[in-house]
């Protein structure tokens, strides 16, 4: 009688639902850039998942549920916090991202080995550079190239629309790719 | 044929791969006459692939064994706290702070991507799962287990204190691991307690032999500092070999809390066989561990 709302969870979707925990702190870590509050916000995330384990749809991405949640979660606590501070304008940011990226059209001179160029980069040189990247555009970058979540997985998971994560998308690659581009010896 | 800005929306889906035929043809044919769109769409692709090639790397942070453990506790403690009239109203609470972005606002470029429809509940999971029975007896033993080690504080500080505490992480850390279903090679198992511990062990060659099944290893915490804890199944029972560096004990074998525990000393390490198995079976499982444990 107790156990009105957790005798939902079943054990299949308790045990899949905490293989995606590495994945999940990770992504808390980005989100909040602290051990303490990653830890947090993960528990968090999984309370509210096993509460409401009847809304999941079997068959749909699991994984991209938790994300969701996660991200909803993170959402909500900037939102309470930023009571106090100053909001971060995100239409800013989302007419940035729909600018074309600097130096896409300039350029008219001959290509570039791009990949080559990348192929040397150092693991703290690349971990540094994602994490500078503003954070809408890192969190895109991040749940594409490396959770490798659907675009529309994100875009719910962001709260935005499918074009934005696009946009996004690109316009984080680009930033990245100058920061690497910078950190190669002039004559790479 | 694209100009330049009509091709803007489809850099990113042509990069991943996720482009439908005719406009992947389109876009090629833009980039063979175009080269600062070749340049954005190879600068764009050399990070992609970058990041791909480096996921490894970029996801070498897991969580704390700390959190797991809390995690994977939450749906025993949950269960067992709270009326169901509570209960009810901080179900309805998670639902509204649960509340997902409205799919209509999301103009989607692409026709074909995965929408999926998170809304819908499942009747299937409305019904009473009767296998949930056995991950709370499961909490339940593991609240005895540890009671009963603080029990043994009181009562006797020697090798069955060490022995009554080693039950208890054997306890949790096997209903940590079958609900996370991971299992480890004896290689990664040597490497990361080997790196652990500054200690250059192996594992015995053959456990087959013995009927003995390698889950995995951790590390647990023990008075001050950390113990390696390695996780057999032993016929299909737990069986935990637990390594204590720095660590001088008689060598002696321990009935405790309804698990033997069989206790021997190497190179300053204290080795220590836990199962809840008859004497006999830990004795032999101890004997074969001692060959190449040291």
């Amino acid at each position: 009688m107790a156990a009105q709302g957790l005798r939902l969870v079943s054990p299949a979707f308790e045990a899949e639902a905490l293989a995606a925990l590495d994945s999940l702190y990770r992504a808390a870590l980005r989100l909040t850039r602290n051990a303490a509050d990653a830890e947090d916000l993960v528990q968090e995330t999984y309370l509210k998942a096993f509460r409401a384990a009847d809304r999941f749809e079997p068959g749909t991405n699991l994984r991209a549920w938790l994300f969701t949640i996660l991200h909803n979660t993170a959402r909500n606590r900037a939102r309470d916090r930023a009571r106090d501070t100053v909001a971060i304008d995100s239409e800013i940011v989302d007419r940035a991202a729909d600018a074309p990226p600097p130096g896409s059209r300039s350029a008219g001179g001959p290509e570039t080995p791009e990949s080559l160029l990348l192929r040397e980069t150092l693991a703290p040189d690349l971990q540094a550079a994602i994490d500078e990247l503003p954070e809408q555009f890192r969190q895109a970058v991040w749940l594409r190239d490396v959770e490798e979540f659907s675009y529309a997985e994100i875009a719910a998971m962001l709260s935005v629309p499918v074009g934005t994560v696009m946009s996004r998308i690109s316009r984080g690659r680009h930033l990245l790719f100058d920061k690497l581009k910078a950190l190669r010896p002039a004559n790479a | 044929m694209h100009n330049c800005d009509s091709l803007d929306p489809l850099v990113t889906p042509f990069v991943d791969g996720e482009l439908p035929d005719p406009d992947r043809r389109a876009v090629e044919d833009h980039l063979r006459v175009c080269p600062p769109c070749h340049s954005r769409v190879a600068a764009e692709r050399a990070v992609h692939e970058l990041l791909r090639a480096r996921r490894g790397t970029l996801c070498q942070t897991d969580a704390p064994d700390a959190l797991h453990l809390r995690c994977a506790g939450l749906v025993h403690r949950e269960a067992n706290a709270g009326s169901a009239k509570a209960e009810e109203t901080r179900i309805s609470r998670a639902h509204r702070s649960l509340e997902l972005p409205n799919q209509e606002t999301q103009n989607s470029r692409t026709e074909n991507l995965r929408t999926p429809n998170l809304r819908t509940p499942n009747p299937e999971l409305r019904t009473p799962n009767p296998t949930r029975v056995a991950p709370y007896a499961l909490a339940a033993s593991l609240v005895a287990v540890v009671g009963g080690a603080f029990l043994y504080q009181a009562t006797d500080k020697s090798a069955r204190l060490m022995a009554a505490e080693l039950v208890a992480d054997h306890a949790k850390c096997f209903a940590l691991n079958s609900a996370l279903g991971t299992l480890q090679t004896a290689s990664v198992v040597e490497q990361n307690m080997g790196a652990a511990f500054d200690w250059s062990f192996h594992l015995p060659d053959d456990p087959v032999r013995e009927g003995l099944q390698l889950v995995g290893a951790r590390l647990c915490m023990y008075g001050k500092g950390k113990i390696a804890h390695i996780m057999y199944r032993h016929q299909g029972n737990p069986v935990s070999v637990f390594m204590l560096p720095k660590t001088m004990r008689a060598q002696e074998f321990v009935d405790v809390l309804g698990h033997e525990a069989a206790i021997w000393c190497a190179n300053n390490r204290t080795f220590v066989v836990v199962a809840g198995e008859p004497r006999r079976n830990v004795e032999q499982i101890a004997e074969f561990m001692q060959a190449s444990l040291h």
